[in-house]
């Protein structure tokens, strides 16, 4: 039978964390971006004068840019901005243990499928709730080696001078128009440090969640690996869905010190009527090794483009990208890769879904700088196409100024083979189950890369996105 | 992205005293009231629309405000040289003899065709290889002609470029093969360009009637100029159900040219249209090639061969659009680049929603023989159906060390083993042509590029 038929009439299941809390608020902002909101937020937060400063600035250049006119459609983004809240507070004070974690607020986790027990193991979860950090604890044996996993305003609060040595420094704020936006009015996120020499064997995990129609969240990450540290930072998400579209911006800066060794690991899973715009990037110092893993299951546009500036001798870039894109969903995603010093090498494997009337988008920059001699990259990108209505686009950009480089690049395209389906079925399986089974098998490379609950979790998000696929 | 301004706001950008309304007037001195009306319409899309900038994709890697000087440039006039091998620049006569057997000759000089020859059997039947010029006055010729010369494939609306072309080309060379006839052996054209400091415009319309078979090489070359000039070709092949087209062009400009080719084949039911491309001279050389496969079962097998060196700056941007279902296309674009030399490649597959079973590819190799070199590729796939066979590569690397120490162990010097090397990653795309007289010409002329390597 053939799969164009069979596939066609696809009826994705509701969004399974389509719930929503009621609202509880001490503090929020009017809709819209100003001059007044961006000088309320740092009022509200008690910031020093200079970040201010900081904020203001970057309104006028957010101000300055033009909306991009590539990537995915951006045309009705404007009228979102002008509805959203740019900021809003949850609760007046960090809550220190499980017990005063708000009743509603552990009913999310519960909703999430994240049991109390299981978190509690969870090493350093720190959970942002709406825009701040609601919850936040850290293993007792870190805090004695001197790590700092703290949210963002605490790091600026408690540790300003480390804070200001590199806030800032790895995505300047005229990068592009959404860093510009994030860098005015960034609330919640994380602070990270990890002294030099230190080993974490447990990953440092971060839920968020957006739970206030047409509020956006532009959380700010800044992360120091010092040193030969390895460490491993694991963001994921789930948003209640709503009939507004709904907007997420946000900026993560990691310096990864000599021979340090980091992993950031996201798996988006917003729901399909948000913007998920983000800059992530990396400065990646002499024999340190930079991994990003990425995942974008979720949100109606996402533009993220994960990178790695190699800016020592021997470092190491790595980005891992997998992208599903189911009815209406566009997932821009791909990565970037600066080799701006000898002996650097790099790899990335990007593989994406497309279903329904889904597309996906690798979009990739590798730069070899002149003098960056024997860099070594390779770049591969593997499209699956499930149904006759979806697209899949390939945008790989290669700019190579260095005789001795070793460059690849190689991307394929294809569907689901009859063959394939038909071998699976006559050993019994149905058809839906033989289609889970091949998307499972082509994912499957990234995904025993992620710890195991992620890996459960995603598999689980494949298989709900599958049922009722076919047949 | 389209570059069209909206509504009738007039940009003039790039009208200068010499590439203006009143040129494009001129040339349609002697044409048909048609082809007059053709040629402003082109100069009005011309004039309004912008132009490009690195802005914009399709140029982001070559700089016009720096490589191409519009202002600087007289008008190419119609030149005056006799039908007679005698009074030609030697080089034509050079070109020509390298490699003589042909159906038919065609030599341009700057633009004006000053020769034709068709062997007679094919003209009696029915074969047509003439001036553009000429055609358009012709009774047999110019339903043809009105019909398709930059109406379906290079048309004003493709680019700012495309719309300069069909407003001011001079003259060009238009092929007919009627219905079912194969003509074996190449047309050959010549292109010989002396004027320093003009642009120069001339186009061909190749035109294969149902299952008819046409091979077209063309040749363009000049001396190395004094001045800044510009050379610009338009190249519009259509091959009807069942036809074969084999087009290919050899470039072999002399320095401070911009070379700038505007290709585009349409390939019906059941047709293949090929092209091979080979970019060795010039300044600036930009390659704009679309390959439209229309018709069920239709192909396109695009090669493209390029060595730069010195400070030679080439661009090659090309398309393969899958409009219907079944069909093929194959991409090969290899290129070594030397001294300061920068080449850029951008090639996008595009497969259109209901063109399943297609199978499309796309390859670009960079070989990078020096230091201060360099690549830039951008190997682009935009997919809308799903029963498809899609795959593209591209690498950048220096030239392979285990070949080249297996040569040496051999007892062969450095110099001659980094030579074979090279050739040997070059001649896989001459392995796919079965043009033997072109194959042994581009073969000569990157041994002699190679020889200051």
């Amino acid at each position: 039978m053939p799969v164009n038929e069979t596939v066609q009439d696809l009826n994705l299941d509701e969004y399974k964390y389509g719930f929503v809390d009621k609202e509880e608020h001490v503090f929020r902002t009017r809709p819209g971006l100003s001059e007044e909101v961006v000088r309320q937020i740092s009022k509200h937060k008690d910031e020093p004068e200079w970040m201010l400063d900081f904020r203001l600035k970057a309104l006028e250049i957010y101000e300055s840019k033009p909306m991009p006119e590539w990537g995915g459609d951006l045309s009705k983004l404007q009228e979102t901005l002008e509805e959203i809240y740019f900021y809003v507070r949850p609760q007046d004070q960090m809550e220190r243990s499980w017990d005063d974690v708000p009743a509603n607020i552990k009913d999310t986790f519960e909703k999430l499928g994240i049991p109390e027990a299981e978190q509690k193991a969870l090493a350093g979860v720190g959970a942002q709730y709406e825009s701040e950090m609601v919850y936040h604890s850290l293993k007792q044996e870190w805090e004695d080696q001197g790590v700092i996993f703290d949210s963002i305003e605490d790091g600026l609060k408690n540790h300003p001078e480390l804070f200001k040595k590199y806030f800032g420094t790895v995505i300047p704020t005229a990068d592009n128009k959404f860093s510009a936006m994030n860098s005015a009015v960034w609330s919640g996120g994380s602070f990270v440090y990890i002294p030099p020499g230190v080993e974490l064997k447990t990953p440092l995990q971060a839920y968020f969640r957006v739970n206030q129609e047409r509020m956006g969240q532009f959380e700010r990450t800044l992360i120091i690996a010092g040193e030969g540290s390895r460490a491993h930072y694991v963001e994921g998400c789930t948003a209640p869905v709503y009939s507004t579209e709904s907007f997420h911006s946000g900026v993560i800066e990691i310096v990864v010190e000599k021979n340090a060794h980091f992993r950031y690991t996201t798996i988006q899973n917003w729901s399909n009527n948000m913007y998920n715009l983000v800059t992530q990037r990396s400065i990646v110092h002499e024999g340190a090794t930079m991994e990003w893993l990425d995942g974008n299951l979720g949100s109606k546009l996402t533009m993220k483009y994960p990178s790695c500036y190699l800016v020592g001798e021997g470092a190491h870039g790595n980005i891992l990208s997998i992208a599903y894109a189911g009815d209406g969903q566009h997932q821009d995603t791909g990565g970037k890769i600066i080799h701006a010093a000898p002996n650097t090498t790099s790899s990335i494997v990007s593989k994406s879904i497309s279903k329904g009337t889904g597309r996906s988008s690798y979009r990739g920059l590798l730069q070899v700088h002149d003098g960056a001699r024997n860099a070594k990259s390779n770049v591969e990108c593997d499209a699956l196409l499930i149904d006759e209505t979806a697209k899949t686009d390939t945008y790989p950009y290669i700019e190579i100024d260095e005789k001795s480089a070793h460059i690849g690049h190689e991307a394929t395209v294809s569907k689901v083979g009859d063959e394939q389906l038909f071998y699976l079925m006559s050993r019994g399986m149905s058809e839906e189950e033989a289609m889970a089974l091949i998307v499972r098998g082509f994912i499957e490379p990234i995904a025993k890369e992620l710890p195991l609950e992620y890996a459960v979790e995603l598999n689980r998000l494949i298989e709900l996105e599958m049922e009722g696929s076919v047949g | 992205m389209s570059q069209a301004v909206e509504g009738d706001v007039a940009s003039g950008e790039g009208v200068t005293d010499a590439l203006d309304r009143e040129a494009a007037e001129g040339r349609s001195g002697g044409e048909p009231e048609w082809m007059r009306e053709r040629r402003m319409h082109a100069f009005d899309v011309y004039e309004r629309t912008p132009m490009p900038t690195r802005r914009l994709e399709e140029w982001r890697y070559t700089d016009l405000d720096e490589k191409l000087d519009l202002e600087s440039l007289v008008l190419g006039r119609r030149s005056d040289v006799a039908d007679d091998p005698e009074a030609w620049p030697e080089g034509v006569l050079t070109a020509m003899e390298e490699d003589w057997d042909a159906a038919a000759h065609v030599v341009l000089i700057d633009g004006t065709v000053v020769h034709v020859d068709l062997d007679e059997a094919l003209a009696a039947k029915g074969v047509v290889v003439s001036s553009l010029g000429d055609a358009m006055n012709d009774e047999d010729a110019w339903e043809d002609i009105k019909q398709y010369l930059a109406t379906q494939a290079v048309t004003p609306e493709r680019s700012k470029f495309a719309a300069l072309n069909s407003a001011l080309f001079l003259d060009g060379v238009y092929v007919h093969a009627p219905r079912g006839v194969h003509i074996d052996l190449p047309i050959r054209v010549t292109r010989w360009v002396s004027t320093a400091g003009a642009a120069h415009f001339d186009r061909a319309l190749i035109l294969a009637g149902e299952t008819a078979k046409v091979t077209y090489i063309d040749e363009v070359l000049s001396e190395d100029l004094d001045d800044h000039t510009f050379v610009s070709n338009a190249v519009e092949v259509i091959a009807k159900d069942g036809a074969n087209v084999q087009f290919v062009q050899m470039q072999r400009l002399g320095r401070n040219v911009f070379a700038h080719s505007q290709q585009r084949t349409l390939a019906h039911r059941e047709a293949s249209a090929n092209t091979l491309n080979i970019a060795l001279g010039a300044t600036t050389s930009r390659l704009d090639l679309n390959a439209q496969m229309l018709g069920p079962g239709s192909s396109s097998e695009m090669l493209g061969l390029y060595f730069a060196d010195g400070d030679q700056h080439f661009d090659h941007n090309t398309s393969q659009d899958h409009v219907s279902p079944n069909a093929f296309s194959d991409l090969l674009f290899k290129g070594a680049l030397d001294d300061e030399s920068r080449a850029v490649f951008r090639g996008i597959i595009r497969v259109h929603p209901k063109a399943q079973q297609s199978d499309a590819y796309q390859t670009n190799r960079n070989l990078l023989l020096s230091e201060e070199s360099s690549a830039d590729t951008l190997p682009n796939l935009e997919i809308a159906a799903d029963d498809v066979k899609c795959s593209h590569g591209a690498t950048v690397g220096q030239l392979d060390e285990n070949s080249l120490f297996y040569i040496m162990s051999r007892g062969i010097p450095q110099e001659r083993a980094e030579r074979l090397v090279v050739m040997g990653f070059l001649g896989e795309v001459l392995l796919k042509v079965s043009l033997g007289g072109v194959v042994e010409k581009i073969t000569r002329e990157i041994e002699r590029k190679l020889a200051h390597v």
